[in-house]
């Protein structure tokens, strides 16, 4: 029979989670706030997009992937007020103005024969990047006091992981000739230019720098 | 990528065949089938054709499935944050999914009841409903008016599926008929949410409301009487949030509908015989 009233460490021993992290809670707001907006010029897209592709199994996926991304922005939208950001739309922005030219162009594609550019840019470009930027939050941020965003991400980050394959095994389908894989990869180059002019989804250092690790052990 | 989308470039593959509703209105076959008396309308395993019939309903479905993904697409694209709040677009992102499922499940009942993409015509008028410049009326055309159909259709199909022995028809319309019940909700909340303080533009979105219902009753496609294939599904419409006063006046704008149809083929067989007397 086990003693009740016999203290217990309040971690036990394979919980090895530690206070610091890289953000304090005004950096962290940032990044979820510039999250949002990403994903809302996404989901806006991939929905507007439905209609103009021709391939059925496309259509319906992206009608499908179009919620996901919905339900991030939703997700961040409720965590900012919890980050002391009580008007969540004062920080709901891109982080510059490149980025506003890379989403610009991330959504251009219109034409029904343009469905090879549409899912390039998405699941070829964004996503990852998605996938990378928050993984580094994920590892980055504190695995106590920043625990609700940590949960969030890992929700999105396990829909970036099947949407992207989902899209890249669409894409393996589609690009069935030289002249494809031709096109596929100068849009991809097109789009990663731009994407590195930016900065990344939360501008540069949306994977972290030298002086952010160093702030970190300093935090901590 | 273009705001407003026309339905004219709606994309399709080549399986997909384009019929407007004027060549189905006013095909001229149309007159003589109507003069036949083949008993009441309602769908039922003990119908004449209802095999065909069903098929040809269960086509129509998919085909309003995609265009009803395509609109809930175009809404969560064609505003801005200003026009259309972030809400709103998630909840039309949240249809996106719940009309993604539903052409999914279209195609496969399609393939259980022995038919397939492109055997019947397809008519883009239910897309026009959601192409309306202000998204209040949009989602009054759309999430009250057209899903409001979608329920009496699916609520029809159930009961077909119940009466000719097909559990699998029945249990798929059973849950398409509860997403489109959550459908005519966010239509009726958006629909009080942006008109709270502008009554005239509630009207107007109730006018075109009462639009988009008369050309879907399509000359006594639905209605409450026996001579209505697709019966008005009252109880599904009052869960959904619609009043016994809103379900009657419909009721009421159908009737009218079959009349008129009635009317319109009674006097076109009149002139097609006129027409064959004097040859």
């Amino acid at each position: 029979m086990t003693e009740s009233t016999k203290p217990r460490a309040p971690f036990a021993p394979w919980d090895r989670r530690e206070l610091p992290g890289l953000f304090l809670v005004e950096e962290s707001a940032r990044r979820v706030g510039n999250y949002k907006w990403a994903e809302m010029r996404l989901f806006e897209a991939l929905g507007g997009w439905v209609a103009t592709v021709p391939e059925l199994d496309v259509k319906l996926v992206l009608g499908r992937h179009t919620y996901h991304h919905a339900w991030h922005a939703e997700l961040w939208h409720k965590r900012l007020p919890e980050l002391r950001e009580m008007n969540p739309d004062r920080l709901t922005v891109p982080p510059n103005e490149a980025f506003v030219t890379f989403m610009d162009a991330v959504r251009e594609p219109e034409a029904a024969d343009e469905t090879i550019e549409k899912l390039v840019g998405v699941y070829r470009v964004l996503l990852p990047r998605f996938i990378a930027v928050y993984t580094f939050h994920l590892n980055a941020t504190s695995r106590i006091t920043d625990a609700p965003t940590i949960r969030s991400l890992k929700f999105a980050l396990q829909d970036e992981f099947d949407d992207w394959r989902d899209g890249e095994m669409l894409l393996q389908s589609l690009i069935d000739s030289p002249e494809k894989v031709e096109r596929a990869g100068r849009r991809q180059v097109e789009l990663e230019q731009l994407y590195l002019a930016s900065g990344g989804i939360a501008g540069p250092g949306s994977l972290g720098d030298d002086s952010e690790a160093t702030e970190g052990e300093r935090v901590s | 990528m273009k705001k407003m989308l026309p339905e004219s470039e709606l994309a399709r593959d080549e399986r997909f065949v384009r019929t407007k509703i004027e060549d189905r209105l006013f095909d001229p076959r149309g007159p003589k089938v109507a003069q036949r008396n083949t008993g009441p309308a309602r769908m039922g395993p003990d119908r004449p054709a209802a095999g065909e019939r069903s098929r040809s309903l269960m086509h129509g479905i998919f085909v309003g499935e995609i265009q009803a993904l395509e609109g809930a697409g175009r809404t969560c694209y064609d505003f801005d944050d200003e026009t259309a709040p972030f809400q709103l677009k998630l909840d039309m992102a949240r249809q996106c999914w719940d009309e993604s499922r539903h052409c999914e499940i279209s195609v496969k009942l399609g393939d259980h009841m022995g038919t397939e993409i492109g055997e019947y015509t397809e008519s883009t008028f239910l897309f026009a409903a959601a192409c309306n410049p202000d998204p209040v009326l949009r989602l009054c055309g759309v999430n009250r008016a057209l899903e409001g159909l979608a329920i009496d259709v699916f609520n029809s199909m159930k009961e077909f599926g119940n009466e000719s022995g097909d559990p699998i028809l029945e249990f798929c319309e059973d849950w398409m008929l509860a997403d489109e019940v959550t459908h005519v909700k966010m239509g009726s909340d958006w629909l009080r949410r942006l008109t709270d303080t502008d009554p005239e533009r509630r009207e107007r979105a109730l006018e075109f409301q009462r639009t988009v219902d008369a050309i879907f009753n399509l000359g006594g496609f639905r209605g409450d009487d026996e001579e209505n294939p697709v019966q008005l599904a009252r109880n599904f419409r009052r869960l959904a949030g619609f009043t016994d006063e809103e379900n009657d006046s419909l009721a009421a704008l159908a009737r009218e509908s079959t009349e008129q149809a009635r009317e319109m083929a009674e006097m076109a067989a009149a002139a097609l015989d006129a027409s064959a007397q004097g040859s």
